[in-house]
């Protein structure tokens, strides 16, 4: 206190008196006074001193801070503010229940399933694009986005690009218009035992019934049919190391399982129709 | 856990074994609630959102991987 008074003195010295902050900084307390002077004893650290520039500094730093997360990290690409499309990736595997080494690069569902939530109600964002550039992944996980992205009421165009193999597949199709580039692959083929295996009949009825699941879908949500796919998924003589296919480009198009060859321009402007298709179709009954 | 991929199993889970849990806390950013791995000096690498606002799942500041101070 003492060490106080003397600071007011000074401040009173340098500066001229403040007709605001007379009463609170004088030195003796006025007898008439009592009742104010507790409610403004803990605001004075936070006023701004007359003779320094503290008070800003805050706001700044936490700013800065976010921009800094948004430099550093390559996790996702989030369209602009003004953007009424949001660019969905999924790149790498698929992570399931457990987190997969990190040579891996993993799109993670914890985090993709509450933002397609947040799509799906968001006001400003009115289509959704997925991009897809994945080796697969786990079954689970995957259904999980597929179903999500079949799911929203919003128009979804997906594009497969490098890559949208085993259950990028499903991914793929969930979408309602999917493209395809020239030169993009997909591999069909049966769901290989791993995991918890137990050699018994049941282990094989339960891989069937993992891949009945995998190919319900994407029969229900493609123009393909199921002895068709099925037929591509049990091939031999194309892959080396497994049995099944490979679809390159118009492959893909051709057998029904993807809607047409084309890339992000394509795409883009696909999606834009449909959202525009969607505006006169909800305004219609109004 | 059952993985559907092309890519040889030995390739995806290779050094699974060697992996090491990150020590990971739950911390309140301004109100939301994250789980983080600590990386010193008051700053973490957000693991996971657990907030329940989807909005939260669209900030660029928050996806997992960020650096936020807490």
């Amino acid at each position: 206190m003492p060490g106080e008074s003397g600071k007011r003195l000074l401040n009173q010295e340098e500066f001229p008196p403040d007709p605001d902050l007379e009463p609170g900084f004088a030195p003796e307390y006025d007898p008439g006074q009592p009742p104010e002077e507790p409610g403004e004893e803990p605001k004075r650290p936070e006023l701004p001193h007359p003779g320094g520039p503290p008070a800003p500094k805050r706001v700044q730093g936490q700013r800065k801070e976010s921009m800094q997360a948004l430099k550093e990290l390559g996790t996702n690409t989030l369209p602009e503010i003004k953007s009424n499309i949001h660019c969905l990736t999924i790149v790498g595997q698929i992570e399931g229940h457990l987190v997969l080494p990190p040579q891996n690069k993993t799109t993670k569902y914890e985090h993709l399933l509450p933002q397609l939530v947040a799509l799906e109600q968001s006001p400003e964002i009115e289509g959704v694009l997925v991009v897809l550039n994945t080796v697969g992944g786990d079954v689970e996980a995957g259904l999980a986005i597929a179903e999500m992205i079949a799911g929203l009421s919003k128009p979804t165009v997906s594009i497969v690009l490098g890559g949208g193999h085993s259950i990028g597949v499903p991914v793929a199709v969930s979408a309602r218009y999917s493209f395809i580039t020239h030169t993009a692959s997909m591999t069909i083929h049966p769901i290989r035992l791993n995991g918890l295996i137990i050699g018994v009949p049941q282990t094989w009825e339960y891989l069937e019934k993992m891949q009945d699941r995998v190919v319900r879908f994407i029969v229900e949500h493609s123009r393909i049919s199921e002895a068709a796919f099925r037929e591509m998924m049990f091939r031999s003589g194309e892959l080396a190391r497994d049995i099944g296919t490979v679809l390159i480009g118009r492959e893909a198009v051709e057998c029904g399982l993807i809607d047409e060859v084309g890339s992000v321009g394509q795409a883009v402007s696909k999606l834009k129709a449909m959202i525009e298709e969607q505006k006169q179709n909800a305004g219609a009954p109004a | 856990m059952i993985l559907y991929t092309p890519m040889p199993l030995e390739l995806v889970t290779e050094g699974f074994e060697e992996m090491k849990q990150p020590v990971t806390r739950l911390v309140f950013w301004e109100g939301i609630p994250l789980i983080i791995e600590d990386t010193g000096s008051g700053r973490g690498r957000v693991v996971r959102l657990l907030s329940t606002e989807p909005e939260d799942y669209l900030r660029t500041d928050l996806f997992p991987g960020a650096v936020v101070r807490y």
